[in-house]
């Protein structure tokens, strides 16, 4: 987003905390690094000080940390190589 | 068949048939475990490669070139069958509640050392189509919400609230795997 001015946590909001809730809600989006500065400002702020939700966003980051990991898993096809090289020869001509 | 053809074709068998596990690991998650609908994308993203080979720059990522045909190859025949409504299965998977218990139950998250891949694998793909999808690109793929929104024709809202509810039925999965596992009580 480009004009983070219209961002809730920006402006004159900026200096409120964050409830436990407005932080919960943002979990996600805070550690996909899609909050705009100001937002993700706050919730760091809260997570600074909150000893309830710092140990639910370090599993939430777990858990999308292993959900990541599998997009590395490969898959073998028997088979599959040959027809592949199959259909760049016929290609080829 | 002259030697430069010949040549060529070597040439993109060395460099590129080599991710083929990957491509087709992508391809398997994307299309939910079927197999000769995951086989067909490969093949058609590897003959789409080789049709572009010249465009591709040696020495260049060469695996993320490929990855970025295959997306898009899949993406462009889901688009063209959402023309169909699925909502029964969003409503399935809207309705249900966001679940914190494997987050109660393991706040260290000692689950994800014990878990096997292959079972949280198979949760991914049984999600409904258009959550499963969201999940591999941005979760597995890490691509940012704006670029699945892109792809999948859908507002980034919507991508955000897929991604939510997707990811929570994982949890939800995982939770009853620790627990038929017995890590959990």
């Amino acid at each position: 987003m480009s004009d983070n001015r219209q961002q809730p946590g920006q402006g004159r909001s900026e200096r409120r905390e964050l409830t436990c809730e407005e932080a919960l809600a943002r979990v996600y989006e805070y550690l996909d690094g899609e909050l705009g500065a100001g937002e993700h400002e706050a919730v760091r702020r809260h997570l600074e000080k909150c000893r309830n939700c710092y140990p639910h966003f370090d599993f939430e980051r777990m858990f999308l940390d292993y959900v990541h990991e599998l997009g590395a898993v490969e898959e073998s096809k028997p088979g599959l190589e040959g027809r592949v090289r199959e259909l760049l020869a016929a290609e080829t001509g | 068949m002259t030697i430069t053809t010949e040549r060529r074709r070597k040439e993109f068998e060395s460099e590129a048939l080599v991710h083929l596990d990957a491509l087709y690991g992508l391809a398997l998650r994307l299309s939910g475990g079927d197999e000769p609908r995951a086989e067909d994308l490969v093949q058609e993203t590897f003959l789409k490669a080789y049709q572009a080979w010249d465009r591709f720059t040696v020495g260049t990522n060469c695996r993320a070139w490929l990855m970025t045909i295959l997306r898009n190859t899949f993406i462009n025949q889901f688009r063209q069958q959402q023309s169909r409504p699925a909502a029964v299965e969003f409503e399935a998977l809207a309705e249900r509640p966001s679940s914190t218990a494997l987050y109660e139950a393991d706040p260290e998250g000692r689950i994800f050392d014990r878990i096997i891949d292959d079972q949280v694998i198979r949760a991914i793909d049984e999600l409904p189509e258009e959550f499963r999808v969201t999940v591999v690109l941005s979760d597995l793929e890490g691509l940012s919400y704006q670029e699945v929104s892109d792809l999948m024709g859908v507002p980034v809202g919507t991508v955000k609230s897929r991604l939510f509810r997707a990811r929570k039925r994982l949890q939800e999965k995982l939770y009853e795997f620790a627990v038929e596992m017995g890590y959990l009580r």
